[in-house]
C-alpha cells in the first residue's frame, strides 16, 4: 500500500527511532510491537529493536500478556521529563508564579461553575440543557484534570528545586 | 489520579499525547514555533505556521491542538486540530457532536458565520502520526 503524503513527509523528516519513540510515548494503554510498528510505519523487527532500547533507557515499560510483549510509557520518565522542562524554563520564582497561575485558573473554574472538582463538573455536565453546554463543561473538566496533574509536578519541582537544579559544573 | 479507572490516569495520558503532538509539530518544516505547557497555554498546543513555505501568503496562521485521552483506558480519545488565520477558521475534530454522523468531522467557517460540517475519517488515533496527516490536509485546504 502506498503511504499518504502525510506519512511520506513524516518519514522524510524523522528517523524510525524518532517515530517509534513518539508513537510509543503517546499510547493510552500498553500496545504490542505490531501496533507500534504499524503506527510508526517501520518494520516490526526494527520496531522491536528500538522498543527494547527504549525499555533499557527507562522511557518505556514492558509487560507480557499471554506471551505477547506490550509496551507503554514509563510514568516516572514522563514525570521526570516534565520536571526537566520546568527547570529549563523557570527559576524558583518563575515556578512559584506558574503554580499561582495554575491555581488561579482552577479557582476561576470553581467559582464559575460553583463546583469543587473536575469529576463533580463532569457529573453536572450530564444535567445541562443543550449539547453545547454539556460539551463545554466536559472540555473544562478535562482541562481541569490536566492542570491538576501538571500542578502536582510544578509543586514537586518547587519542593525539590535545590536538589533537581544542582549544577554539576559548579561542584566539579 | 484523574480519570474514572483505578489504573488509568487520563490526565497523564492526555499530557503525554499533547507532548507528542508538540514534538511532532516542532519537527514539521512549516512550523516556526510551538507553545504549550510549561511555556504557553496550560491545556493545549499552539503552533505558528510559515505557510509562505507552501507558497501561500496568510496573516497570522496558527494551528491549535487539543487532546483528551478519555475517561477510561478503553474510551475513545477526543481531540481537535484547528487552523486559523485572520480570514479563515477550520479544523479536523474527533468528539461527540450532533452535526454529522460519527465523531470524526471537518468544520469550517469564514468570519463570524456559522460553522459548516462534513464527516471525516481519521487514519489513526495515535497523536504522533495524526499531526502529519493533519498538516498534509492543511496544505491542501489553505
Amino acid at each position: 500500500m502506498t503511504d499518504s503524503a502525510g506519512v511520506e513527509a513524516w518519514k522524510e523528516q524523522t528517523t524510525a527511532f524518532d517515530r517509534i519513540q513518539s508513537v510509543a510515548s503517546a499510547v493510552s494503554q500498553p500496545q504490542p510491537v505490531s501496533y507500534i510498528a504499524a503506527e510508526a510505519h517501520v518494520a516490526e523487527n526494527t520496531a522491536r529493536d528500538h522498543l527494547t532500547r527504549l525499555v533499557e533507557l527507562n522511557v518505556l515499560l514492558r509487560s507480557d500478556q499471554d506471551g505477547t510483549a506490550l509496551y507503554a510509557p514509563d510514568p516516572l520518565h514522563t514525570r521526570m521529563q516534565m520536571l526537566r522542562d520546568l527547570l529549563d524554563e523557570h527559576d524558583r520564582d518563575g515556578l512559584i508564579q506558574l503554580k499561582t497561575s495554575l491555581q488561579s485558573q482552577i479557582e476561576d473554574w470553581q467559582e464559575q461553575y460553583n463546583t469543587e472538582s473536575p469529576s463533580e463538573l463532569r457529573n453536572r455536565a450530564a444535567e445541562t440543557e443543550t449539547a453545547a453546554q454539556t460539551r463545554e463543561m466536559r472540555n473544562i473538566a478535562s482541562d481541569w484534570e490536566l492542570i491538576l496533574y501538571r500542578l502536582s509536578i510544578v509543586e514537586d519541582a518547587i519542593e525539590n528545586y535545590n536538589t533537581y537544579s544542582k549544577d554539576f559544573q559548579l561542584s566539579a | 489520579m484523574a480519570g474514572s479507572s483505578d489504573s488509568f490516569d487520563s490526565a497523564a495520558a492526555s499530557h503525554r499525547a499533547l507532548r507528542s503532538i508538540k514534538q511532532e509539530l516542532d519537527r514539521h518544516p512549516i512550523v516556526t514555533g510551538t507553545r504549550g505547557f510549561p511555556a504557553g497555554d496550560f491545556a493545549k498546543v499552539v503552533a505558528d505556521l510559515a505557510t509562505e513555505r507552501w507558497g501561500i501568503d496568510t496573516d497570522n496562521p496558527k494551528l491549535t491542538a487539543r487532546w483528551f485521552a478519555g475517561e477510561s483506558q478503553d474510551a475513545r480519545p477526543e481531540f481537535s486540530f484547528q487552523y486559523s488565520d485572520t480570514e479563515r477558521d477550520f479544523g479536523w475534530h474527533y468528539h461527540e457532536q450532533e452535526h454529522v454522523e460519527g465523531w470524526g468531522h471537518f468544520q469550517e467557517r469564514t468570519g463570524e458565520s456559522a460553522y459548516s460540517y462534513e464527516s471525516y475519517t481519521f487514519p489513526s488515533q495515535n497523536p504522533a502520526g495524526l499531526v502529519w496527516d493533519v498538516m498534509s490536509n492543511l496544505s491542501s485546504r489553505v
